[in-house]
């Protein structure tokens, strides 16, 4: 009823817009592919290819020339993935023109990757490149177990590491959970913007990633196990607030009705009606998540936030495979031990 | 007991759910409302305890309008106003005790109610409701382990829970087989009769309306459009109330 009958031709018209940028994009991105890669790289041989800006710039004119025109036809990857192009019960889309070009993008794709991370099967079979690889893998596997101690008390700290992070972001992830819940404050406009700014804010230091965090804290606290659990705590309340209210959005408004009608006061009805709900799914998801960040502790060790990864670091920096070999199986055991507990600990709470 | 003068109720989308709804329902009364779905009778129901706001018009409740209370007092008015409804809407993993315990909340402190107090004369209290409706011996299970049947009784306890002087029903026995849906029925009939509670019950089945209202209201499109008793709906007022294609079907 609310307008939507009056938008059908506006609505047309943006998609036709959508479909033209995206067709320009592709052909830009098809035209700068084929010469940098097939025509400088393959056709020419140029080791190091110049660059210059006008490059991409004829490629994007190149690619509105072309949307321009193709937009008429029915070769138009925009018209077909926005659905301005109709597809019949009896026809297959991967088999429309459009499809064609999709292929195209594909492969282009595939074979600039080829030699943008300059796979060289050749120096994967070299004798040098293999008997490099015998090496590491011996010594991998001749582990020097007199640092086995080392390594244990490392990865111990790893593991509290990561759960004192967990731990410390819970009860912060659980109130903030409430106010990132649309359904419980959708109600008036000062809960809503609060709503808005904690979901920015949340999407924005999750989308940093926890190494970052972690580079960026061990500057500021100094190198140490202090750093990755800052770095991990940042990134857990975040990731933790951000399930925990869409858990939230998910209940069952039923017993909030009937707790509400009974008198109670909002503590109470979130207490009763709200909780009971999300309990389960809230520790579930906990333990998940512990679980991951043993795993990304032993990452953040790498760039300084203590921890084995920190050991592995030293060590590798040093090619001292033996104990690199060390600290990998005790790595790999802790993974393994920890994913099985935690998958053991969901099964039993569902 | 209750009068509700002129009630209006538009909802936030621009729809006009209920029209100059007006009608009295005297203490200890058994009344039921009847209409097609979508006719108003959830929003009635939801604006006499308030979980819907009123747009217009007066709710007096022994003489006091709630359609403008606010905080302590909108508690205690419902407080007063017992529940039930369709999807019986218990707590999930808490047991039937607990469940009917909940009823007590408006009573129970905060503090003393996250930590789950309660006091010796609230669980006796509890167990005598969940005897009340049958439920004996149940009261440790997990309430949402039981039977559609057996959790609407938990719901009635909760409600009784609150010492109401009004229980309102919406659609109590919609989800339930015809067996189970009398045996609801006899309860609710139970509590008005024996411990004096008014009903107000929302009702589908025209047979269950004739065996246990006192009196019926129907709606239609949000307006009243009869008031009278289950005898007196003849042929001619089903048509009108259900429309004219509508048949009725018994339940036994
Ligand atoms: N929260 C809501 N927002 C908007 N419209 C609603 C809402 N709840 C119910 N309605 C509408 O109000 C009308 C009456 O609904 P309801 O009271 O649930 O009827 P009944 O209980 O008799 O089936 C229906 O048209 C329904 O779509
Ligand atoms: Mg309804």
């Amino acid at each position: 009823m609310s307008g939507q009958n009056y938008k059908a031709p506006e609505h047309i018209a943006i998609t036709y817009t959508k479909s033209f940028v995206l067709d320009v994009l592709t052909w830009a991105y098809i035209a700068l592919v084929s010469y940098k890669i097939i025509w400088q790289k393959i056709v020419l041989k140029e080791r190091y290819p110049d660059f210059f800006w006008s490059q991409p710039l004829y490629s994007f004119y190149i690619g509105l020339a072309l949307a321009f025109i193709l937009i008429f036809t029915n070769f138009s990857l925009g018209k077909g993935l926005f659905g301005i192009i109709k597809t019949k019960d009896d026809e297959v889309a991967t088999k429309k023109p459009f499809a064609y070009i999709g292929y195209l993008v594909i492969l282009l794709t595939f074979i600039t990757s080829y030699y943008v991370s300059q796979i060289s099967l050749k120096e994967f079979f070299s004798p040098q490149g293999l008997e490099g690889a015998q090496r590491i893998f011996t010594a991998l596997f001749n582990p020097n177990w007199a640092i086995f101690e080392e390594g244990l008390f490392a990865a111990v700290e790893t593991i509290y590491m990561a759960f004192i992070a967990t731990a410390v972001a819970i009860p912060v992830a659980f109130v903030l959970g409430f106010f990132a819940a649309r359904n419980l404050m959708n109600g008036n406009k000062v809960t809503f913007t609060i709503y808005n700014l904690l979901r920015a804010c949340f999407n924005i230091s999750r989308s940093i990633e926890p190494l970052v965090w972690a580079i960026i804290f061990s500057v500021w606290v100094g190198i140490g196990p202090f750093a990755g659990m800052l770095a991990l705590f940042i990134h857990s309340v975040a990731s933790l607030t951000k399930q925990y209210s869409e858990q939230i959005e998910s209940i069952d408004d039923g017993p909030i009705e009937a707790i509400t009608a009974t008198g109670a006061h909002p503590i109470q009805i979130v207490w009763y009606g709200v909780v009971p709900q999300i309990v389960l799914p809230y520790l579930s998801y906990t333990i998940y998540r512990w679980d991951i960040y043993v795993r990304m502790a032993t990452i953040i060790g790498l760039v300084g936030g203590g921890g084995i990864g920190n050991l592995l670091m030293q060590y590798q920096g040093q090619a001292r495979w033996n104990e690199v070999g060390m600290l990998v199986i005790i790595i790999a055991a802790i993974v393994w031990a920890m994913d099985w507990a935690s998958s053991r600990i969901r099964e039993a709470i569902k | 007991m209750l009068e509700i003068k002129n009630l209006n109720k538009v909802y936030p989308n621009g729809l006009h759910a209920l029209k100059n709804v007006s009608f009295n329902v005297p203490q200890g009364e058994f009344l039921v409302v009847i209409g097609l779905s979508g006719s108003g009778k959830s929003t009635m129901l939801r604006c006499v305890n308030r979980l819907h706001d009123v747009s217009g018009g007066e709710i007096l409740f022994n003489g006091v309008d709630t359609t403008k209370l606010k905080g302590k007092a909108l508690r205690e008015m419902r407080a007063n106003i017992g529940m039930i409804f369709q999807h019986f809407n218990l707590i999930p993993r808490k047991t039937v005790l607990q469940n009917v315990l909940s009823g007590n909340l408006s009573r129970t402190g905060i503090f003393k109610s996250i930590l789950g107090m309660y006091t010796k004369e609230d669980k006796e209290r509890a167990m005598k409701y969940i005897e009340i409706v049958g439920l004996k011996g149940k009261e440790k299970n997990r309430a949402d382990a039981l039977s559609g049947g057996q959790q609407q009784r938990v719901a009635i306890a909760r409600a009784l829970m609150q010492n109401p002087k009004i229980l309102l029903a919406d659609e109590p026995v919609a989800s339930l087989d015809p067996a189970t849906s009398h045996s609801v029925m006899q309860y609710l009939k139970k509590v008005n009769e024996e411990l004096g509670v008014t009903v107000i019950c929302n009702l589908h089945f025209l047979s269950l309306v004739r065996q246990y209202a006192h009196r019926v209201v129907a709606l239609k499109g949000g307006v009243l459009i009869y008031e009278g008793k289950p005898s007196e709906i003849n042929e001619q007022w089903f048509k009108t109330i259900y429309g004219e294609d509508a048949v009725e079907v018994t339940i036994n």
